[in-house]
């Protein structure tokens, strides 16, 4: 304890923490508020706000989860190159031979259990009837979230460069050639010419704008893997800021007026 | 055993594509209808307890096991479990309000939506504490099952069958019934911009931050029809009963390639020509479409008003025009995947409006 | 001091109501327009000039190498195609299904294409008779080249229901 007691006593300690421990309100206050991280949250919550039963943590867990494939997601990076002649080959190794050889299973299962934590906490969310005033923007923000969790997982399912990978990325993609106008298996995408040339092709549609080919191949690993592991998560962080700021700028957790 | 063996073969047959889309909603409609009862906890413990039961017998049978401890397949029967407790809590909490509510008393939230408590440590703590349990869970997972890889990628060689991920399994399920330009580029489009919408349309001030029913049952009961029936189960129905060529079978039904489903639809047109008139198809796209395309400018177009002079009227006060078309519109766009799913398993109808000429098929 | 109007202000003596907002309209003009074409231009980025694809011209051996009445898978892997030649006539169909582009089956004991993605079947001339496929698959041009094997031109597509499996070019008869 004396070690302790002197431990908070020196410069580094005092430099780091403004604050005693927190045993009583002030320090409490002082340690959410002094901490960049933990400031995210307001002082005090109301009580019906903290209860699990009514909040069900699913959003805190799904920005956990976020972080959790942040961390295993770079980690993976270091081993896997997105070439066609490698990225099969490499997961083959992430699988066997790399050492503390979970980091995969960790990402994709922490990727599946994501996508559900999404699910359920919108669920809770639109049960509580939270998204009423003045909390509309907020869970435009939130659907926005759940798609790019989504696109997120998708554009991950095409790195193994398995049959699963393809064949789903495949079918998947495959639905952009019907987009109306834009799909040059659309409906309306013929009306779109240049005199006798026309427009939207398969080589000029959206999604061989998708997959930078007209069937998926190489460019579309690199493709994916760019917007898997940089655009994606950019925009998605960006986003969470927004949403974690309006949760409080619209009253916190919600609760009865 | 012979017993077993028959009862498997009931519950095949019972899991068809129409029989469980049916009970779907059967049981949907059940759930919402007798909320106050099955919530109870004794009732609801015999409901888990039973399924339990019922899950572990299953998993006596070679070809459930097959399907249920593929590894990508494990996230559902998570997602299916944490749906049905999460439901489990949320009616109870909306059946005790609810009684609640109508003695005039404040709401389980209410009681405590006044009183704050210091975010450190009650909210930090919790917080702390689910995280580490969510880590040792997913290490025990990662560490338990290894993540699967196939067979490098070959374009030339579909695996059969082949399967979008699981969580987009209920649009390949509807790409059953529409064409990839409604059901994979229309539809989500519009799911996405529905949900978007949901705060703009509902005009309904009542039961913001807690949980209640009675205050908001249209909202909740469309919310969960589209959330639980259209997509959770069709993702159940894509991974667990859709086999090779995509044909359907049953939860211990083995995975035969050579099963034989007809799966020979008409056209809307050809019903209209030649069953009905007697004469062949016409020439003219226009005029051979014309009575699909009746049908469906009359499903869009005239019924928002006619439905707002009707069972809708109180939304048309409440919302005004515009907000009520957007709702009418998505509401009808949302009934238009289970009302084609039945004509296709009424009348084999194929398409509605069908151009295939250009790609205009509904 | 206070009451002299600084001689800069002069300057700006023409800078009438109307101007200021027609030169400030304009600005935001210009400066929409230029992020527009800048994001076309990034859009633009997206679709590539090359491609690393498999060529689409190539040639298949002899006509007589396939049997009537038969479909020959032997080129499916590597060039995604069927060899089909039924009586005296030879088509090529394009192995990709017209519904979301999985690659079908040929079951040889049911004569007929099936589709594992979503249970589409085409009987063995390529015309859809079940499941949801919209259009019967695509036929490519073929001919024959000067050395007598059969030549298969993949950018050249030709689909029924546009009429377009008359054209000649789109079958080749054995004489």
């Amino acid at each position: 304890m004396a070690l302790f007691k002197n431990l908070t006593e020196t410069q580094i300690w005092k430099s780091i923490f403004r604050h005693k421990y927190p045993d009583n309100t002030r320090d409490q206050a002082l340690a959410v508020l002094s901490n960049v991280f933990l400031h995210l949250h307001p002082i005090k919550v109301r009580k019906s706000g903290v209860r699990m039963s009514f909040t069900w943590c699913m959003g805190g867990v799904t920005f956990f989860l976020f972080l959790v494939e942040t961390i295993t997601g770079i980690l993976l990076m270091f081993y896997f190159r997105p070439v066609v002649e490698y990225a099969f080959n490499d997961m083959k190794d992430l699988r066997e031979v790399t050492p503390m050889g979970i980091m995969r299973e960790l990402h994709r299962w922490g990727a599946h259990l994501m996508v559900i934590t999404v699910w359920l906490h919108m669920l809770r969310v639109f049960l509580t009837g939270s998204y009423k005033p003045p909390r509309e923007f907020n869970w435009n923000v939130g659907v926005i979230l759940l798609v790019l969790t989504l696109l997120l997982s998708f554009t991950g399912y095409l790195l193994p460069w398995d049959q699963l990978a393809i064949w789903a990325v495949t079918v998947g993609t495959n639905m952009a050639r019907a987009t109306p106008l834009l799909g040059h298996e659309g409906p309306g995408a013929a009306l779109l010419t240049l005199g006798d040339i026309p427009i939207i092709t398969a080589g000029s549609d959206v999604r061989f704008g998708l997959l930078g080919g007209t069937v998926v191949g190489p460019a579309t690993l690199m493709r994916f893997y760019v917007l898997h592991c940089v655009f994606i998560p950019m925009i998605a962080g960006v986003l969470m800021a927004v949403h974690f700021w309006r949760v409080r700028k619209d009253g916190g957790i919600s609760g009865p007026l | 055993m012979e017993f077993a063996e028959k009862i498997k073969h009931f519950l095949d047959w019972l899991l068809g594509p129409v029989t469980f889309f049916l009970f779907s909603v059967i049981g949907f409609g059940a759930m919402i209808a007798f909320r106050g009862w099955w919530t109870r906890t004794p009732v609801a413990l015999s409901l888990f307890g039973l399924s339990v039961v019922v899950f572990l017998l299953s998993m006596t049978d070679a070809q459930f096991r097959v399907i249920i401890e593929k590894p990508d397949n494990i996230p559902i029967v998570i997602m299916l479990c944490s749906i049905g407790f999460l439901l489990w809590l949320a009616f109870r909490k909306m059946a005790i309000n609810d009684g609640l509510i109508e003695q005039g008393l404040p709401t389980i939230e209410a009681r405590e939506s006044k009183k704050r408590v210091m975010c450190w440590p009650d909210l930090i703590y919790s917080e702390f504490l689910i995280a580490i349990l969510v880590t040792i869970a997913l290490l025990w997972w990662a560490i338990e099952i290894k993540a699967p890889l196939e067979e490098p990628a070959n374009p030339a060689v579909t695996p059969n069958p082949s399967k979008a991920p699981w969580y987009f399994l209920g649009l390949q399920e509807m790409l059953v019934y529409y064409d990839p330009w409604l059901a994979g580029v229309v539809f989500p489009t519009l799911i996405i911009g529905g949900l978007q919408a949901i705060p703009y349309i509902d005009m309904n001030t009542k039961g913001n931050g807690y949980f209640t029913f009675k205050e908001r049952p249209f909202a909740i009961t469309v919310y969960l029809f589209g959330f639980i029936v259209l997509w959770v189960l069709l993702i159940m129905l894509g991974t667990f009963l859709r086999g090779p060529n995509w044909s359907f079978f049953g939860f211990f039904e083995y995975w035969d390639i050579h099963k034989l489903t007809s799966l020979n639809n008409v056209n809307l047109s050809e019903y209209f020509w030649n069953t009905w008139l007697g004469m062949p198809l016409p020439e003219n796209i226009f005029l051979r479409e014309l009575p699909g395309f009746a049908v469906v400018i009359f499903y869009f177009a005239a019924l928002p008003p006619i439905l707002a002079n009707t069972v809708f009227k109180r939304f048309f006060i409440e919302c005004g025009f515009i907000r009520y078309n957007v709702m009418a519109n998505l509401f009808l766009f949302m009934a238009a995947l289970p009302i084609k799913m039945a004509l296709r398993w009424l009348f084999n109808l194929k398409y509605i409006v069908g151009i295939p000429e250009w790609f205009f098929n509904i | 001091m206070a009451s002299t109007t600084p001689p800069t202000r002069t300057a700006n003596a023409q800078l009438t109501r109307r101007s200021f907002l027609e030169s400030v309209s304009t600005g935001w003009f210009i400066f929409t327009a230029a992020c527009i074409a800048g994001l076309s231009a990034t859009a633009r980025f997206f679709f590539p000039n090359d491609l690393f694809e498999p060529p689409t011209r190539f040639k298949i051996g002899l006509p007589e190498n396939y049997a009537p009445n038969s479909v020959d898978e032997n080129w499916k892997a590597k060039y995604r195609i069927w060899v089909v030649r039924d009586g005296e006539k030879i088509v090529i169909l394009n192995a990709t299904c017209t519904h979301l582009g999985c690659t079908p089956n040929w079951l040889l004991t049911e004569g007929k294409f099936k589709c594992p993605c979503h249970g589409s079947g085409f009987y063995r001339d390529g015309i859809n008779f079940e499941g949801p496929a919209p259009r019967p698959l695509e036929r490519f041009k073929l001919s024959l080249a000067a050395d007598g094997q059969i030549e298969v031109d993949k950018s050249r597509k030709y689909q029924k229901e546009l009429g377009q499996w008359n054209d000649p070019d789109s079958f080749l008869k054995i004489s």
